[in-house]
């Protein structure tokens, strides 16, 4: 099955964006994404700490709702997921 | 309430789109701006230029060389001055009809809600989400609009925040990011600040679609905008316990 990641802003500049990629059936939201961002040493560090967990301020979505960092290892992926992953912008 | 020839003349253009009624639900409002710096400049300037009778724009910092490249309030003479005093003068030069209130202090828990005031909305021109927080709380607290904004290189997010009835800041983002000094292009800050000021006008006036339920987001190296849906957060810690209301005053 196919899944489009998205991400964006600081995420964007380090792992490129709207990756469309196939997973095998049964894989989870963690999962993706930290295959996804292993790509990049950097874009792994901007997402997840030394532990291998999310950062604790990264917004993950899906189709466009929301998933809670902590269920993000037990949220399964479907076939055509949007699946968007951001950090909060703080300049001003 | 009666309009000065000059003030007729001033705002002749924008009077062609809403009238006399609509400039005065202008004149008669008061937005506090929270920040004079990058966001803090286009959103004050053209809130002046619009013709907001009374802005009241909170900094504690003084004008650092390196500022110059967004924020535009300030000039090369500006350094070492304080970013109020410079706001100030630059505002009330560009707009004398107004009433500028620079107000040169830090914005923290014990003072946020007295230096909002009466204001009719926040515009959050702040760079850290302590501050954005305090902000959030104060517009929960008094039922008014919080128009956020963030910015960081190239990107830039904005939405509007309309209290018991979208997401608060605390739903959306309910952990700050680290503190950075971040990079950032002065056009980043114009965009997204000119986001802020137009919702701002468009609140007032009670016209249009406001950028409610919204996060816009800006990716100004693609120049490309999309929008994510937000929704509120039933265990908000800032806003979980409001009710939600039916219908969004659109109008104030």
């Amino acid at each position: 099955m196919t899944v489009k990641i998205r991400f964006f802003a600081r995420f964007r500049e380090l792992l490129g964006t709207d990756i469309i990629t196939d997973v095998a059936a049964g894989t989870n939201f963690t999962s993706l994404i930290v295959t996804m961002a292993k790509k990049n040493p950097e874009g792994y560090a901007a997402i997840f700490d030394e532990k291998g967990a999310f950062r604790e301020y990264v917004i993950l979505m899906k189709n466009g709702k929301r998933i809670d960092i902590a269920d993000a290892a037990t949220t399964p992926v479907a076939d055509n997921d949007e699946i968007a992953v951001f950090p909060p912008v703080a300049g001003g | 309430m009666m309009f000065s020839e000059s003030e007729r003349e001033r705002y002749r253009r924008q009077m062609m789109l809403f009238g006399d009624e609509g400039q005065e639900r202008l004149k008669k409002a008061h937005i506090f701006i929270a920040g004079a710096g990058g966001l803090g400049s286009p959103v004050s300037i053209y809130l002046a230029v619009a013709g907001i009778g009374t802005i009241t724009i909170v900094d504690m910092d003084v004008v650092d060389q390196t500022n110059l490249n967004r924020q535009i309030l300030h000039c090369d003479r500006d350094i070492g001055r304080k970013k109020t005093t410079s706001a100030k003068e630059k505002l009330q030069a560009i707009n004398p009809d107004i009433t500028v209130n620079a107000i040169d202090v830090k914005i923290d828990e014990t003072n946020a809600d007295d230096l909002v005031g009466e204001a009719h909305g926040i515009v959050d021109a702040m760079d850290n989400y302590p501050t954005r927080y305090l902000l959030n709380n104060a517009a929960i607290a008094k039922g008014i609009p919080l128009f956020h904004g963030g910015i960081r290189g190239f990107y830039g997010q904005a939405t509007t925040i309309v209290p018991g009835t979208t997401p608060c800041l605390k739903c959306i983002f309910p952990k700050s990011p680290p503190k950075e000094v971040f990079p950032v292009v002065g056009v980043t800050a114009g965009f997204i600040g000119m986001v802020q000021a137009n919702e701002v006008i468009k609140f007032l006036l009670g016209i249009g679609e406001l950028l409610t339920g919204r996060l816009l987001i800006w990716d100004g190296m693609q120049a490309h905008a999309e929008e994510i849906c937000v929704e509120r957060n039933p265990a908000c810690s800032a806003c979980g316990s409001m009710v939600k209301k039916t219908t969004a005053g659109k109008k104030r």
